[in-house]
């Protein structure tokens, strides 16, 4: 349902909560390791809660709080929360597993409902080590979006392959082309290499990303993100208590929340609206709610399985027109030192497959500010943008004093 | 012969469109409180939640809306390069298909398709699976 926002509800909930802490795991080191995975590091067992308490174990160190103080849990990835917590050793007032722009939304809530005041957001992912499939005969997801699993019988499957179709409509309706396309993998993979801790760190060229194979066709290898091991944490905090802490906080300042399911199966959000209705929806409560707009977003990260995910969302988000952003992403606009940098870590194709938690974390990094070469300079205010199969939601940083 | 084919997803309404494939009948669920077509088989209507349908014997003709080709393998049963296609039905729904017949014409935006079966094998049993050639009326 399409309705206005209720700004004045949103807009009480602005800058009542604040990230004072987050940390991450060696993606790089834990990458070369010989199999590709944490496990083989240190030749110890390692799964996804191992890596969830190292991130865990960093963020409390970045906020410089103890984990007595921590009184709500979030779990993402494939772990939940009641095992995290658990293995944790924290009895939480408040807890649910989610992604990332879910977890972060809902914690600001129950931040506000008095229910908790230090919320722990926790992922871990041993996706590599454990093989997870992202297509074919096992390809995960499939209970919650029916496309992932219902066409096979055609030798339709994975999540590239749909957004391989909505690029190819795309291409369709209006033009854009695969040359403009290679602008966001050699993007992403340029601030990658502003990063000691991404996983792929070697710069690409247009003719390196055109000569790549397709996966699938209009899609390349580089369209596609990496599969790797890892772990994310962030502390939210009560405003009040935030301002209290040792790191500058990052207020939450607007977000906002659409889905388009209705015959998602079937694509036909995918392919007649390339899920602009979402967008659009979600655009008028995350900038309402802020009081800002696309005209004041200094750093901007989206989800990013696939390079095409930064297309729709900045074409349905207003930041261009529909079926302008193949020209604008072209000459370094989206890259750091131009207009918008856009996934400023090298994002889950180049830095790590977080499913977006990573992307949190360089948010914060930014708004705090001191990054060296990778420094988007006087950022301010951050945009995220989680568009997941019509999923859509935002949130909006901005730099706490 | 039947072809093997990457196992289908099953479940009761699911299970009624492939049986009527078995005759050769593409048939889509249509509501019988309001005349919606729906796809993929469901339990209910999406705009009025009657559980009264019918299964509609559908035109089998559509126009095509994109397309993908697979160059990396998923399945054993679809060596790559193999190409989905997406066709918007006449009578509404979009249908993830097969393209076939192909011969040396390429795929367009906007083009006429029709029905044709391809007889295929997978765990729950024999079946025809509906796939698209280009059209051949006017």
């Amino acid at each position: 349902m399409t309705r206005a926002p209720d700004l004045e509800r949103l807009r009480s909930l602005r800058n009542t909560a604040a990230i004072v802490g987050v940390g991450d795991t060696d993606y790089a080191a834990d990458y070369r390791t010989e199999g590709g995975d944490a496990a083989a590091k240190g030749g110890g067992a390692v799964d996804s809660y191992t890596l969830a308490a190292r991130a865990f174990k960093r963020a409390l160190d970045d906020a410089g709080l103890n984990k007595s103080e921590i009184d709500g849990l979030c779990a993402g990835g494939p772990i939940a929360h009641e095992r995290l917590s658990e293995t944790l050793g924290i009895n939480p007032g408040w807890g649910i597993s989610g992604d990332a722009p879910r977890c972060l939304i809902e914690a600001v809530q129950a931040i506000n409902a008095g229910l908790c005041t230090t919320v722990a957001l926790v992922y871990g992912n041993a996706q590599r080590s454990m093989n997870t499939q992202y297509g074919g005969a096992q390809a995960s997801g499939g209970e919650s979006i029916l496309s992932y699993v219902y066409y096979a019988p055609w030798g339709m499957t994975s999540q590239g392959a749909l957004y391989a179709m909505m690029f190819k409509r795309h291409q369709l309706v209006y033009g854009t082309t695969e040359e403009q396309l290679a602008a966001v993998s050699i993007a992403f993979r340029k601030h990658a290499s502003l990063n000691p801790n991404a996983v792929m760190q070697t710069p690409i060229s247009r003719e390196e990303y055109l000569q790549a194979r397709y996966i699938v066709e209009p899609l390349r290898l580089y369209d596609y993100c990496l599969v790797n091991d890892g772990g994310v944490a962030l502390i939210v905090r009560r405003a009040d208590l935030a301002r209290e802490g040792k790191q500058t906080p990052v207020n939450i300042t607007g977000f906002g929340w659409s889905e388009l399911n209705v015959d998602a199966t079937q694509l036909r959000p995918r392919l007649k609206q390339f899920y602009y209705p979402a967008h659009h929806a979600v655009a008028a409560q995350v900038f309402g709610m802020a009081g800002v707009g696309p005209k004041d977003i200094d750093v901007y990260a989206t989800y990013d399985s696939f390079s095409v995910h930064l297309l729709f969302g900045l074409e349905g988000f207003g930041f261009c027109g529909e079926g302008e952003v193949g020209a604008f992403i072209q000459d370094g606009r989206i890259e750091i030192g131009g207009e918008l940098p856009c996934n400023t870590s090298g994002g889950m194709l180049s830095e790590s497959y977080m499913q977006s938690w990573n992307h949190q974390v360089e948010l914060v990094r930014q708004l705090r500010g001191g990054l060296g070469s990778r420094q988007v300079e006087g950022a301010a205010t951050g945009q995220y943008v989680h568009d997941v199969a019509g999923k859509c939601l935002s949130l909006i940083y901005t730099k706490g004093a | 012969m039947a072809q093997q084919r990457p196992d289908r997803r099953m479940d009761p309404y699911a299970a009624e469109f492939w049986e009527f494939t078995r005759a050769g009948e593409f048939r889509l669920q249509r509501c019988t409180a309001c005349s919606k077509f729906r796809w993929p088989a469901a339990p209910v209507c999406d705009e009025c939640l009657s559980e009264s349908y019918e299964w509609a014997l559908a035109s089998g003709a559509g126009t095509v809306l994109s397309w993908v080709t697979f160059h990396r393998r998923y399945f054993s049963e679809y060596p790559p390069p193999h190409q989905v296609v997406t066709i918007e039905l006449d009578e509404g729904p979009i249908f993830v298909t097969t393209p076939v017949d192909l011969d040396n014409r390429g795929l367009a935006d906007g083009m006429r398709m029709e029905l044709a079966w391809q007889e295929a094998t997978d765990r729950h049993g024999d079946y025809q699976l509906p796939v698209f050639r280009p059209s051949t009326t006017a």
